[in-house]
């Protein structure tokens, strides 16, 4: 993982950062709600309203046209046995063309504006993620993210489609049951109208409410067994080693179980809605034959026995997809909360509005930080300076503070107390991403993309030529090494990196790292993990290449090759001099 | 290619004959709802004839209401358990196939992650499953119902009234015709948006992991334009696929209106014409109508299912890129047992190659390590010493020469009993989500409380542990969060002194750590050392501590053997 706050001296990291109650980050502890994750994505959609409010529309009329014709079949078949000379079929034929053609065109609409919208939303995430994330992903695993990236974001395609395109076609039908069959019964169209607010409305709404835990623990379900799963892969060597196999089998069935007993809890209670709004439908029917047997209600006549009927058996036709749909609102309901709520338990570093300017000289002015009230001040009265194209090394034990000062350094954290300048300008004032930009950070976590050569190299600099790529390669010594490989600069890392050694890799890292061309370099232990022959070229390349750069090392000792203008040593919280 | 593709058809005929019992329940529940919806139709049908038709006697109307009824509960019981059941056949056949995943993927090993992303391995084995949930609840059953239901409508059907049983039933044979059509093309398409799914959620998965890298190089508004592009490119592929997949629906939907058109339109006119036929055609064709959307309904529900098909298709091309099992598989006349002390281990000209084109990694390697003997593995990274850890492992094998544990081949010598003496410590532990208490014990849960004791004695925990909130039953994360380097080394090295056993493997240890924490840990490592067989692989100066064999290795090859005693 690359997580600048996963070094040696912050061992209990997790507690800082759960027990943040510093006054400069926002800090939400508090879980979300269902209505603010809803708003916050109704805010992301804003740009999508038109489209999905015409969806709306379009499914409207493909519904009309649906009941209109079975309706029209019907009292043809009913005038004709009546002796009622039968009206030409052109209508019902226009009908059935209509009812084909905008179902078509509804789905088709609807569900392009609805993936538009997902993907809004992904990229909506993925931004909230990384504001919370510039110091790793703390606590929450990689499989949890994953998946609320992926599959969460996907089950809320369901809101739209399942949920609120049906639930508008049912308040049209519910008007259509009180204004036809009300106008030729008011007591026949009312109770028709009441059993079809039961299918429709009521039963969908408890299948919601009971299936709200149901759903929650669905999605937890498969959230736990994905992180027993990426556990079992990463940790085959681990389970081939100890003999754990069946362990570990016993351990994803478990989870795999929990998993099936809550899908099946949920299917229990979801069929049973089902059926009763089935027979909502049948009583309805049953209410139209009393009706026209004069029992009950009024009489009503035969041909409008035949509209009823024909209108309820069509109408009612949505109402058991309803009350299914009604059973992922629990389960859209949490995979919102889970969206909104990605950011929880995690400090944001508030951003500035300034652009980072051209002046790269660093001035800590009494600068004291902790992690919270409850902590050791790491650091107090903190002052020193990195000039512009000044080459420092900051040395320390582990545990002194030095990757706290790296995390200050680039904005991840704070002072709590004095100031941080960057170029003559208050850092909290300025962009995070335009800080970050300036200062070129590299370390041992520094993360290698599962893609090309050149994907992760473009990572520096996006508009870099090919010709600027082999010379940084060139600069960082892996030239020959990736000129070697059959596929050049288009060879595929794989994961981590897995394709090459450590020290190719660390090197790669360090080419993409000169690429970016910030001014300044942050290295952070970045020859831990290469043996000492490694070590040596590796500074012997820096030294020749970022003559122009401000270098600020931070290192546990020196190999006596690095080129500095001042070394700093930190202990106790302070800085000291060690050369000029 | 086409061996590709049988091998496919091969895998998803395998799967469907294991979930096939679980299916048939649901079918035969499916059949009888048919026969009640016939039931339904004609009992309203009669009704409506009484009420349309003045002449009729009123008879009887009393037992087509009581038959609507009672019908109405049956089906709705019936409903009921299709429902319940085919959840149930969903989730054995997921478990069955999740399973006979893991079992693959333990025996081929680590090195299923050369081949493939452990991004898309772990989305193979949750989402892509869990996927398939339809397939086995929804599309088995449909897949004969579309056929059976409309069949047994059909006959009923004929016998009240062939004129109108053939017109349902030509219209009905325009649907298969149209989902030959369309269905191909949707299949296609949606075995291509299944793989996009796929490679985009790896990709996702490895952005998520480097978030940190992309956050603090300032790059995450690119990151982020890109992966809209490629959310905005699985969007266009499955819309591709819902157009061809909606024309099927909607060849349905034509087919179904053109059948109640012509029903109403022509018994119209016989009316009309008729007049003699009046009574018994209006039951008849009102109960045609009204068995026109049960009719058309198991042709619908397969049209729904027809996606779920499709992913059956995409797992199976996923699993089939698995490195083949069967392959690996080696049969031994007999499988031997290695004993239980400290092993000898001879290398006799050694030789591997991950594959063809990057040429050896390990070249004709020969050593002789006695008992209770140290070798120590030195030479750059990328010089083959994992390569030979991983061979003693049994993770790889050899592809020229011979290894042998106490004069046995390791081939010959049953993986169980490999394991039992071996213990393995590389160079990031593994640390599963947990406690540390949990992750010790991941060694040997049966060992005692005293046998944990002394294992954090001796792997030196006890330090680091009174500085955490919890002790041993603090949580720590996946990756190990909180927990330094050294930390997480120190609890491998609990692991191993609590599985004590004789052969011990040891790939770069302190690779990850500063030169103080090394010390430690190469200090702590001593008191296990002792009275085992070690395997080294360092390329740590500290090394120089331990005495025994010494091979130094550049590219694959051997390049000096001493021995310090």
């Amino acid at each position: 993982m690359t997580d600048i706050l996963e070094n040696p001296e912050n061992k209990n990291v997790e507690m800082n950062i759960n027990s943040f109650k510093n006054a400069n980050y926002s800090v939400s502890n508090q879980p979300i709600s269902a209505s603010t994750a809803f708003k916050q994505i109704l805010k992301v959609w804003r740009k999508r309203y038109f489209s999905l409010f015409f969806g709306c529309i379009l499914s409207l009329i493909a519904l009309g046209f649906g009941l209109g014709l079975m309706c029209l079949a019907g009292g043809r078949i009913a005038m004709t046995a009546l002796g009622i000379f039968a009206v030409s079929s052109i209508l019902l034929k226009i009908m059935g063309v209509g009812r084909i053609l905008m179902r078509y065109v509804e789905r088709l609409y609807t569900h392009n504006a609805m993936f538009k919208a997902l993907s809004d939303l992904r990229l909506w995430f993925f931004r909230q993620l990384a504001k919370g994330s510039a110091s790793g992903l703390g606590f929450r695993h990689r499989g949890d993210v994953l998946s609320r990236l992926v599959s969460d974001i996907e089950t809320l395609d369901g809101l739209y489609l399942r949920l609120l395109i049906p639930f508008i076609g049912s308040i049209l039908t519910f008007f259509v049951f009180i204004g036809v069959v009300g106008y030729i019964n008011p007591g026949l169209g009312l109770t028709i109208a009441a059993l079809y607010s039961i299918g429709a409305f009521f039963l969908p709404l408890v299948t919601a409410f009971i299936t709200r835990e149901k759903g929650r623990s669905i999605i937890q379900g498969l959230a736990q067994l994905r992180i027993d799963i990426v556990d079992f892969l990463s940790g085959l060597r681990e389970i081939r080693a100890f003999g754990a196999e069946n362990r570990l089998q016993d351990t994803i069935e478990t989870k795999e179980h929990f998993l099936f007993q809550k899908q099946q809890d949920q299917a229990f209670s979801v069929a049973l809605m089902g059926v009763l709004a089935f027979l909502c439908g049948q009583l309805a029917m049953l209410c139209i034959f009393a009706a026209a047997f004069g029992l009950f209600f009024d009489k009503i006549t035969p041909f409008q026995t035949v509209i009823a009927l024909f209108l309820v058996l069509t109408g009612f036709e949505n109402v058991i997809p309803l009350t299914k749909a009604g059973g992922l609102a629990g389960q859209i309901l949490n995979a919102a909360i889970r969206i909104v709520g990605i950011n929880e338990k995690c400090s944001i570093v508030p951003d500035g509005h300034e652009e980072a300017p051209l002046n790269t000289d660093i001035v800590f002015k009494n600068v004291g930080f902790r992690w919270s009230d409850e902590h050791q001040w790491i650091y107090r009265n903190l002052n020193f300076s990195i000039e512009q194209g000044s080459r420092i090394a900051i040395l320390g034990a582990s545990g002194a503070g030095k990757s706290t000062l790296a995390a200050l350094i680039l904005k991840v954290v704070l002072p709590v107390e004095g100031v941080i300048e960057f170029g003559q300008k208050d850092m909290t004032n300025l962009t995070n991403e335009s800080i970050r930009k300036r200062i070129g950070w590299l370390s041992q976590d520094t993360h290698l993309f599962d893609d090309t050569i050149r994907e992760n190299l473009l990572l520096g600099n996006s508009r870099a030529t090919d010709e600027a790529l082999w010379q940084a390669l060139n600069e960082a010594a892996v030239a020959d090494v990736v000129q070697a490989m059959p596929d050049g600069l288009d060879t595929w890392l794989g994961e981590g990196g897995v394709k090459v050694s450590g020290g190719q890799g660390r090197r790669i890292a360090l080419a993409r790292t000169l690429l970016s061309q910030a001014p300044v370099l942050l290295l952070d232990e970045p020859t831990t993990g290469l043996d000492a022959d490694t070590e040596k070229e590796f500074f012997d390349i820096l030294n020749r290449v970022a003559a122009h750069r401000t270098i600020i090392l931070i290192m546990h000792r020196l190999t006596g090759v690095e080129k500095l203008d001042k070394i700093w040593r930190v202990a106790n919280g302070q800085l000291t001099l060690e050369k000029q | 290619m086409r061996d590709h593709k049988a091998q496919i058809k091969q895998w998803t005929r395998q799967q469907t004959r294991l979930a096939r019992r679980y299916s048939i329940p649901i079918i035969i529940l499916g059949l009888i709802s048919s026969v009640i919806a016939v039931g339904l139709a004609w009992c309203a049908a009669e009704l409506l004839a009484r009420i349309l038709i003045t002449t009729k006697s009123m008879k009887m109307v009393g037992f087509y209401l009581a038959g609507f009824v009672i019908l109405s509960i049956l089906r709705s019981a019936v409903l009921f358990f299709q429902e319940i059941l085919a959840t149930k056949a969903g989730i054995k056949a997921k478990h069955q196939l999740r399973m006979s995943l893991i079992h693959s993927i333990m025996k081929i090993g680590p090195s299923v992650l050369h081949h493939q992303s452990s991004g898309i391995l772990s989305s193979l084995m949750v989402d892509q499953i869990e996927s398939l949930d339809g397939y086995f609840s929804r599309w088995m059953p449909a897949s004969v119902l579309w056929v059976a239901a409309p069949l047994i409508i059909l006959v009923f059907l004929t016998i009240v009234e062939p004129w109108l049983a053939l017109i349902i039933g030509l219209c009905g044979l325009m649907v298969p015709i149209a989902q030959a059509i369309f269905g191909i093309g949707a299949a296609v398409a949606a075995r291509k948006q299944f793989l996009a799914m796929t490679r985009l959620q790896a990709r996702f998965l490895d952005r998520i992991k480097g978030i940190a890298t992309i956050v603090l190089s300032g790059r995450t508004e690119d990151e982020a334009q890109k992966l809209l592009q490629s959310a905005d490119e699985l969007r266009r592929r499955t819309m591709r696929i819902l157009r061809v997949a909606f024309l099927s629906s909607a060849a349905i939907d034509c087919a179904m209106v053109i059948a109640i058109i012509l029903v109403s339109v022509t018994e119209g006119s016989q009316f009309v014409h008729h007049d003699s036929w009046n009574q018994i055609s209006v039951i008849h064709a009102l109960f045609a109508l009204l068995l026109i959307p049960e009719f058309f309904a198991p042709l619908r529900s397969l049209a729904l299912a027809y996606q779920d098909r499709a992913r059956l298709n995409g797992t199976a091309e996923s699993v089939l890129e698995l490195p083949d099992v069967k392959a690996k598989q080696i049969t031994a006349p007999t499988m031997l047992n290695v004993g239980t002390h400290a092993p000898e281990i001879v290398f006799d000209h050694v030789s591997f190659s991950w594959d063809e084109a990057r040429g050896k990694a390990i070249d004709d390697i020969s050593f002789d390590l006695k008992q209770g003997e140290i070798l120590i593995l030195s030479g750059k990274s990328g010089s083959g010493k994992s390569t030979i850890i991983e061979m003693l492992l049994g993770f790889i094998q050899p592809t020229a020469g011979e290894i042998r544990f106490n004069g046995v081949a390791l081939p010959k010598i049953v993986p169980d009993a490999l394991t039992k003496i071996t213990t393995w410590i590389g160079q990031k532990p593994v640390i599963f989500a947990g406690t540390i208490r949990e992750n010790i014990l991941f060694a040997k849960p049966s060992a005692s409380e005293e046998a944990l004791q002394a294992a954090l004695q001796a792997a030196s925990i006890h330090p680091f542990l009174s500085s955490l909130p919890e002790g041993l039953d603090t949580r720590i994360g996946e990756g190990g969060y909180g927990l330094s380097g050294g930390q997480a080394q120190r609890i491998a090295i609990a692991r191993a002194f609590l599985k004590n056993a004789p052969l011990l493997l040891l790939d770069e240890p302190t690779a990850h750590l500063d030169p103080e924490t090394e010390k430690d840990i190469f200090e702590t490592l001593k008191n296990l050392i002792h009275n085992r067989t070690v395997v080294l692989a360092t390329h740590s100066t500290a090394s120089q501590m331990f005495q025994g064999l010494r091979l130094d290795l550049h590219h694959g090859k051997l390049i000096a053997q001493t021995r310090v005693n």
